[in-house]
């Protein structure tokens, strides 16, 4: 085999398979027409290196049959790169706040060993940003290679644009703001108004946001690396999730994809006020009934040391008990003490959920009736 | 202020980018296999690479602005290409619209 056909051989693995030998034969005739024509200025047959030279010259053989692809030849083109910088951006943004979050409750959960947690935080942070990038552009080479324009893209209107605020944190406060419409919200310290109101559908594209890195990490795609574990005294201890999890499984996902669904069309029709606010209603039962199940099942998760010794995280209502909450953290640093201030953790928020549901359903059913 | 090379490059293949479409049909009104094309616009001087020529000249066929067949020359088959009828009204008008924009530059300019 000789060198053209070497390089030919090459450019034809990656064209169409109909078009190879035609596409080939006219390339052969290109790449002869150049060697007589080198020839014929030299005088002589040309040396393996000047061929070689002219191949150089034509492309490299990835390049030259990229040319003819039908194609687009990129994975982001110009059109979609500034919606896929935007979602990279904020989703990067909400992971880094998961994270902190995380780290924090690490923190204080009566770690000695600040080091290790905040770098378990950076790597959590790098793998799912790292995955989260990979996804983002995976949707947007499925956007380009078959042409999608969702009407989002093509028919916005301005009333929709303040998601796009969202990639700044310091807008995030002024978004969750508008929520409440009694209240005035905060403008931006950049707006070119200060009477201008955020988007109400902020807070929805955040909501759709976390709940959906929260449904990837619940059926397993997303990872938060140093999530199950919690240090003890310098230790690793490994978190167990209890078996009420498995049982609420598909409740708790369904919960969370219908509310994504409720958040998805509160975005595009932030102005929906009773639609959203009759979806809402049975969402916040059903939420109630999660939250009452989870607390009547009495105990959620065991710790378990490097020794194996083993220390549940449970308790009930009674543990409703301010004064537990004054002393939180002052018990011993071991692992039925670390149990212990996670038991009342756990029920003090699941009191604050159901409190907050309840409300939800009282607002929102003021939001139906109100003339 | 001296001239940046680079950014001037950049901008002048940006200029030229949209104009070989109109050579390249303009220099198939007489019929062409690629190599002798490929010359014809660079002896007017507008050089070309064949990476790009190429698959050009397929994607004018495959809009109907081009004709092509394989013929027997010079002991080897090459493929010819010549403006389609097509192709013939499609380079009068991008003729006339480069002839608008080229008065309008002059003004400008």
């Amino acid at each position: 085999m000789d060198m053209i056909d070497r390089y030919l051989n090459a450019v034809a693995a990656q064209l169409p398979q109909d078009e190879r030998a035609d596409i080939v034969a006219e390339l052969r005739d290109l790449i002869l027409s150049r060697f007589e024509a080198k020839e014929e200025e030299l005088g002589r047959p040309l040396t393996e290196d000047e061929q070689e030279e002219i191949l150089r010259e034509i492309g490299h053989p990835l390049v030259v049959s990229a040319r003819y692809r039908k194609g687009p030849d990129h994975l982001v083109g110009p059109e979609l790169f500034p919606y896929w910088l935007f979602g990279v951006k904020a989703g990067l943004l909400v992971l880094l706040t998961v994270q902190a979050i995380g780290l924090f409750i690490h923190l204080i959960s009566g770690t000695d060993d600040a080091g290790q947690a905040i770098s378990r935080a950076f790597h959590g942070f790098f793998s799912s940003g790292l995955t989260l990038i990979g996804a983002a552009t995976v949707a947007a080479a499925i956007f380009e290679h078959y042409d999608i324009r969702p009407k989002w893209m093509t028919q916005w209107r301005v009333q929709d644009l303040g998601a796009f605020g969202l990639s700044d944190p310091a807008t995030w406060g002024a978004s969750v703001g508008a929520a409440n419409a009694t209240k005035t919200p905060a403008a931006p310290s950049w707006s070119l108004s200060p009477r201008v109101r955020p988007w109400p559908g902020g807070e929805y594209a955040f909501s759709f946001i976390a709940l959906g890195m929260f449904s990837l990490w619940w059926v397993g795609l997303l990872h938060f690396p140093g999530l199950m574990h919690v240090e003890l005294l310098g230790a690793d201890a490994t978190v167990t999730p209890a078996p009420i999890w498995s049982t609420l499984f598909a409740p708790i996902l369904i919960y969370a994809l219908v509310q994504m669904a409720v958040d998805l069309n509160s975005l595009f029709r932030p102005h929906a006020v009773r639609l959203r606010a009759l979806a809402q209603i049975p969402l916040a039962i059903g939420g109630l009934w999660l939250t009452w199940a989870i607390l009547e099942a009495g105990h959620w998760f065991t710790l378990t040391d490097r020794n194996g010794e083993t220390a549940r995280v449970a308790g009930d209502w009674v543990m409703l008990d301010a004064e537990l909450l004054r002393t939180l953290g002052d018990g011993p640093r071991d692992l039925a003490g670390v149990a212990d201030t996670l038991s009342v953790v756990m029920v003090w928020v699941l009191a604050f959920t159901a409190i907050s549901l309840a409300f939800r359903i009282f607002a929102n059913l003021w939001r139906l009736v109100r003339p | 202020m001296s001239l940046d090379p680079d950014l001037f490059e950049s901008m002048r293949l940006e200029l030229r980018r949209g104009s070989l479409v109109l050579a390249v049909l303009a220099c198939l009104r007489t019929e062409r296999y690629g190599y002798t094309l490929r010359q014809a616009l660079a002896a007017d001087g507008l050089e070309m690479e064949e990476s790009t020529l190429y698959p050009l000249l397929r994607r004018l066929e495959s809009q109907g602005l081009l004709d092509s067949e394989w013929r027997e020359e010079e002991k080897r088959k090459k493929r010819f290409y010549v403006l389609s009828p097509g192709g013939v009204s499609m380079l009068a008008a991008l003729t006339d619209e480069w002839r608008g924009i080229n008065a309008s530059l002059d003004k400008i300019l």
